[in-house]
C-alpha cells in the first residue's frame, strides 16, 4: 500500500494523521474533499442557524456530501436551485484548498435521491409511450444532474434512446425510437 | 446574519480571505449586500458569465435574504 511507511515519519502522530487514510491517491483526495466541504457547510449552517448533520461518503470516484436534518427546505429551494448553487460554491471552496477541480455531489435531506427516483419513473413511463406511439417525446427543461438520470434510465430500455437539445437553462431531454 | 453568511461563503473561495468585506446597504430601493474583495479575487467571486455571483445570490436568497441583491463592487474603478 504505502512505500514510505516508516521513513521520515518519526516526528510523531500529528504528522502521520494527514496521510493515514491514504488507501490510494484518488480516494485520499476524495476524503479530503469531503472534509473541506463539511467545514465550509457546517460553518454556514451555524451562521444561518440551521440544524443539520453532515454525512460524508465516496461513491463512483466522487465525494458525496449530504446535509441531513429537518426544516432544511430553504437550502433546497425551488426545483433544487439553491441546492445546485450551494453545490457549486462548495466545489469552488474545495478547489480553492486542493487546487484540483471537484465533482463532489451535495445533497440536502435526500432531495437528490427522491428526485432521482421521480425522474427514473418519468423516463421509463415516457419511454414506454414512445415505444407504443413511435413519436419522439420532449421532456421539460432539466439541469445536468437531472438529464443524466433520465439518460441513464432510457439507456436501460431497448428500442429507445435519448438526446439533449437546446441551450441552458432550457436544455431538455428528448426520448425517441432507436432505429 | 446575512452579511456573515455571505462573508463566509466568499472567504472560502478566494485567495485573500482577509480582504473580504460585506456590508448591508439599506435605501429606498430596498436592501442590498455590497461585496468588496481583493482585486485579484474579483474574477473568482463573479465567475464565468457571472455564475459564481449568481450562486452566491441564490444561496443568500435561500437562507433568508429573499429579494436582497448582492453587488460585487469593482474596487479598481473607484
Amino acid at each position: 500500500m504505502s512505500e514510505t511507511e516508516v521513513v521520515g515519519n518519526s516526528a510523531g502522530d500529528d504528522v502521520a494523521e494527514t496521510d493515514a487514510p491514504e488507501v490510494d491517491g484518488v480516494n485520499a483526495l476524495l476524503v479530503q474533499e469531503g472534509d473541506i466541504a463539511a467545514d465550509y457547510l457546517e460553518r454556514l449552517l451555524d451562521i444561518a442557524d440551521y440544524d443539520g448533520d453532515i454525512d460524508l461518503d465516496v461513491e463512483n470516484d466522487r465525494a458525496i456530501v449530504a446535509i441531513v436534518g429537518t426544516d432544511l427546505q430553504p437550502l433546497v429551494g425551488n426545483r433544487g436551485e439553491t441546492l445546485d448553487a450551494l453545490q457549486e460554491l462548495t466545489r469552488l471552496a474545495v478547489q480553492q484548498k486542493t487546487g484540483t477541480r471537484s465533482r463532489l455531489m451535495l445533497d440536502v435531506s435526500g432531495h437528490r435521491q427522491a428526485r432521482r427516483v421521480e425522474l427514473s419513473t418519468l423516463a421509463t413511463d415516457t419511454a414506454r409511450r414512445v415505444l407504443e406511439s413511435g413519436e419522439a417525446a420532449p421532456l421539460t427543461p432539466m439541469n445536468p444532474f437531472e438529464r443524466k438520470v433520465v439518460h441513464d434510465a432510457v439507456a436501460a430500455i431497448d428500442g429507445v434512446r435519448s438526446e439533449s437539445e437546446g441551450e441552458e437553462p432550457n436544455r431538455r431531454v428528448v426520448i425517441l425510437i432507436d432505429k | 446574519m446575512l452579511e456573515e453568511a455571505l462573508e463566509h461563503l466568499i472567504r472560502g473561495i478566494v485567495d485573500h480571505p482577509d480582504d473580504v468585506q460585506v456590508d448591508m446597504v439599506d435605501n429606498r430601493r430596498g436592501q442590498r449586500l455590497e461585496v468588496r474583495v481583493h482585486p485579484e479575487d474579483l474574477g473568482r467571486v463573479i465567475g464565468r458569465n457571472g455564475r459564481t455571483a449568481k450562486a452566491l445570490r441564490q444561496v443568500i436568497n435561500g437562507v433568508g435574504g429573499k429579494g436582497i441583491r448582492v453587488d460585487v463592487v469593482d474596487v479598481d474603478r473607484r
